[in-house]
C-alpha cells in the first residue's frame, strides 16, 4: 500500500513537472532590475530548490539572468518570469558561484542559447563535482530534480568582465576564494546596484566553502564599492551595505579566532563543533546547523596555518 | 484548476517528507560485507569497542571519527588489528589499524569521508583470534567524488608535508601522538575536466610510528580517510625516546618525521 502511494506520487509529481510552470514571483526592485528573494530553508529540511536570490536585469537589447535557482523548475519559473516582462532575448546566464541553489535552474535557459558565464574556476569546479552534485540533488529533490543538469559555463572571468545588455552596461569580477572558490559579482552601473551573490548574506547564517580567511578580505574590498542598492545572496535587498557586510564580518571572525584557539589548545574537532559560535548574537537564521558545518569546514584548513 | 494545483502540492510535500524520512543509514549491507572482509570470522557486537561520531556528519568530505576500546594491551592478550568499514562508500574500507603490546591502548580519532548516509562499523580482531564489533549510524553527504577544486599541481608539490607532535596522556605511562598530513587523498571518483575521465586515485595508504625503534602504530589507510589525514594515536613510553613516522602513498614515495618525546 505505502509502495503504490509512493509510485502514485512519482507518476502525480512527474506529470506536474512536465509542462507548467507559475512565473516566479519578483520584484522590481530598481529600474529594469529584478529579484525574486528565496525562502530561509535548511537542504536537510524541506528543501524546495527556492531558497537563493535569483534574478535578472533588462537592457535596450537583451536580458541577464543572474543565477537560476535550485532546480530546472525554480529555473523554468524563472524564465517565465521573465517572460512576463519582457520579449527581448535572454543573452546571459551568470551564476555567482557554483552552489546548487544557484546553478540548478540553468538548464531551462538552455532554449534561450546565452553565454553561460562563471567564474574562471567554475568550469573544472563544475565537473570535478558534477555526480556529487546530482546525485545529492536528487537525494533532497526527488522526482523535483527533474530535468536539472550541470552545465559548464561556455565563458570565464578571470578577473573583471563588462557585459553590454543595450544602453545599459554589467560589470562582473571574480573574486579570489572566499564564500566559494568561484564568486563572481555583479554592478549595474545604470542603477548601481550591485550583486553580490553569496559574499554577503543577510539574515540566513553566512556559509563558508571557500577560505575563511579569504572571505574576510573580500568583505573589506566589497565596503569599498559605492553603490545605491545590493541584492545579497540571500536575504533582503539593502540600502545599507556596509552594516549587512559588518554584521557577516562580525561572525566570521568570531569563526576564525575561536577556531585558531581550539586548535592551539588542542580542542578536538568534534568538541569545537560542539562549542564554537556560542557567543554569536547575530540574530542569524538556521544559525546551529550552518555555524557547526562552518567549524567543520573551517577547522581542518586552520590547522595548517 | 487552483484547488487541483494545491492537491498536488500537497501531495508533492508529503512524498518529499517521506523521502526525507527515508534518507537515513540503514544496516543492509553488512551481511555481505562482513563475509567478504572477515571470512569464516564470527564476529561477536562489543560494547567493549567505543565510537565517537556525530549523528548527523556536518560535512561528508570530514566526518571526525574516534573508536577507543576497553581491552588489556600486554603481550598475553591485545588488539591486533581494527577495521573502520563505511558500508555505504564506493571503497567501504577506510583503514586498518594494526597495534601491539607497545601501543598501549587500541584507540584512534581521525576523520572519513562519508559519501552518504551510512552505518560505519569498526571491527577488531584479538590476539586470540575472536572477532568484536561495533556500528555507529552516520548522516552524510558527498564525501568522496566531490571536492571544492583546488590545483593539482599544487597540491602534487606539498604532498607528504607532517606535522607530529606528542603530549602525556590521561595514563602515566602513555603518550598521544597527533600526526597531520599534507595530502590531497584523490580517490580515483573525482572527475577531471583536463582528460574527461576522473581523476587518478593518489593516496597515503601506509602509516607506520615507530618508538624508539619499536612499532607501535600501523595503518593501511584507504581513500575513505579524509584529505589531510589527521590521526591521534596512544602509544607506550616507558623512558623518553623518539617517534617516528614513515608514510608511503600509493605511488610508492614515503616521507617520514619524528618527534622526541620527554617522559619524567
Amino acid at each position: 500500500m505505502k509502495l503504490f502511494t509512493a509510485r502514485a506520487c512519482l507518476i502525480l509529481l512527474l506529470t506536474s513537472s512536465s509542462s507548467y510552470a507559475e512565473p516566479l514571483a519578483i520584484n522590481e526592485v530598481a529600474d529594469g532590475v529584478y529579484v525574486h528573494v528565496g525562502k530561509h530553508l535548511s537542504f536537510d529540511e524541506n528543501y524546495d530548490a527556492d531558497i537563493a536570490n535569483i534574478g535578472f536585469i533588462v537592457g535596450n537589447d537583451s536580458v541577464a539572468i543572474i543565477d537560476t535557482g535550485g532546480s530546472y523548475q525554480v529555473g523554468k519559473s524563472l524564465r517565465e518570469a521573465v517572460r512576463s516582462v519582457t520579449a527581448l532575448p535572454i543573452r546571459y546566464v551568470i551564476n555567482t558561484h557554483i552552489h546548487p541553489d544557484h546553478i540548478f535552474g540553468n538548464a531551462a535557459f538552455e532554449q534561450d542559447h546565452p553565454d553561460f558565464i562563471g567564474h574562471a574556476n567554475l568550469p573544472q569546479t563544475l565537473s570535478l563535482n558534477e555526480d556529487a552534485l546530482l546525485r545529492n540533488l536528487q537525494k533532497e529533490l526527488g522526482a523535483n530534480a527533474g530535468g536539472s543538469k550541470v552545465i559548464i559555463p561556455s565563458q570565464i572571468v578571470k578577473e573583471s568582465l563588462e557585459l553590454d545588455l543595450g544602453d545599459r552596461k554589467l560589470q562582473l569580477k571574480a573574486w579570489p576564494k572566499a564564500h566559494t572558490n568561484t564568486d563572481l559579482t555583479v554592478f549595474d552601473d545604470k542603477t548601481k546596484t550591485l550583486w553580490t551573490g553569496d559574499l554577503l548574506f543577510i539574515t540566513r547564517t553566512p556559509s563558508l566553502d571557500g577560505d575563511l580567511k579569504g572571505w574576510v578580505s573580500a568583505i573589506d574590498e566589497l565596503k569599498t564599492i559605492q553603490d545605491k542598492l545590493t541584492i545579497p545572496g540571500h536575504g533582503n535587498p539593502s540600502h545599507s551595505k556596509n552594516d549587512m557586510l559588518d554584521k557577516e564580518k562580525n561572525y566570521l571572525v568570531l569563526l576564525l579566532s575561536e577556531t585558531r584557539a581550539a586548535i592551539k589548545n588542542g580542542m578536538s574537532l568534534m568538541a569545537a563543533i560542539n562549542t564554537i559560535g556560542k557567543n554569536e548574537n547575530g540574530d542569524w537564521q538556521l544559525f546551529d546547523v550552518v555555524n557547526r558545518r562552518n567549524v567543520n569546514f573551517a577547522y581542518p584548513q586552520l590547522e595548517w596555518e | 484548476m487552483n484547488k487541483h494545483l494545491i492537491k498536488l502540492g500537497l501531495i508533492a510535500s508529503l512524498c518529499i517528507t517521506s523521502a526525507q524520512a527515508n534518507a537515513e543509514a540503514i544496516d543492509k549491507y553488512w551481511q555481505g560485507m562482513a563475509k567478504t572482509y572477515f571470512p569464516n570470522a564470527v564476529i561477536e557486537e562489543s560494547s567493549l569497542i567505543k565510537i565517537t561520531a556525530p549523528i548527523r556528519a556536518e560535512n561528508g568530505a570530514q566526518v571526525p571519527f574516534t573508536f577507543s576500546i576497553d581491552y588489556p594491551m600486554n603481550e598475553g592478550s591485545y588488539i591486533k588489528s581494527v577495521s573502520v568499514i563505511a558500508d555505504a562508500n564506493p571503497v567501504p574500507m577506510v583503514a586498518a589499524y594494526n597495534f601491539n603490546a607497545n601501543s598501549g591502548k587500541a584507540e584512534v580519532t581521525t576523520r572519513i569521508r562519508l559519501e552518504t548516509d551510512s552505518y560505519v562499523h569498526v571491527v577488531a580482531e584479538t590476539s586470540d583470534g575472536k572477532f568484536l564489533m561495533n556500528k555507529a549510524p552516520i548522516r552524510a553527504a558527498g564525501g568522496c567524488g566531490g571536492t571544492i577544486g583546488g590545483d593539482e599541481q599544487l597540491a602534487r608539490q606539498a604532498a607528504g608535508k607532517m606535522k607530529l607532535s606528542v603530549k602525556s596522556g590521561e595514563d602515566a605511562s602513555l603518550q598521544m601522538a597527533h600526526l597531520l598530513i599534507k595530502h590531497p587523498m584523490y580517490t580515483g571518483l573525482q572527475r577531471d575536466l583536463v582528460s574527461q575521465g576522473f581523476r587518478p586515485a593518489f593516496f597515503i595508504n601506509k602509516v607506520i610510528a615507530k618508538y624508539n625503534d619499536q612499532v607501535v602504530f600501523n595503518a593501511d589507510t584507504n581513500i575513505g580517510v579524509s584529505e589531510d589525514p589527521n590521526i591521534q594515536f596512544p602509544f607506550r613510553a616507558a623512558q623518553s625516546g623518539k617517534l617516528t613516522v614513515l608514510i608511503t602513498d600509493n605511488e610508492g614515495k614515503q616521507f617520514s618525521t619524528s618527534s622526541d618525546v620527554q617522559v619524567n
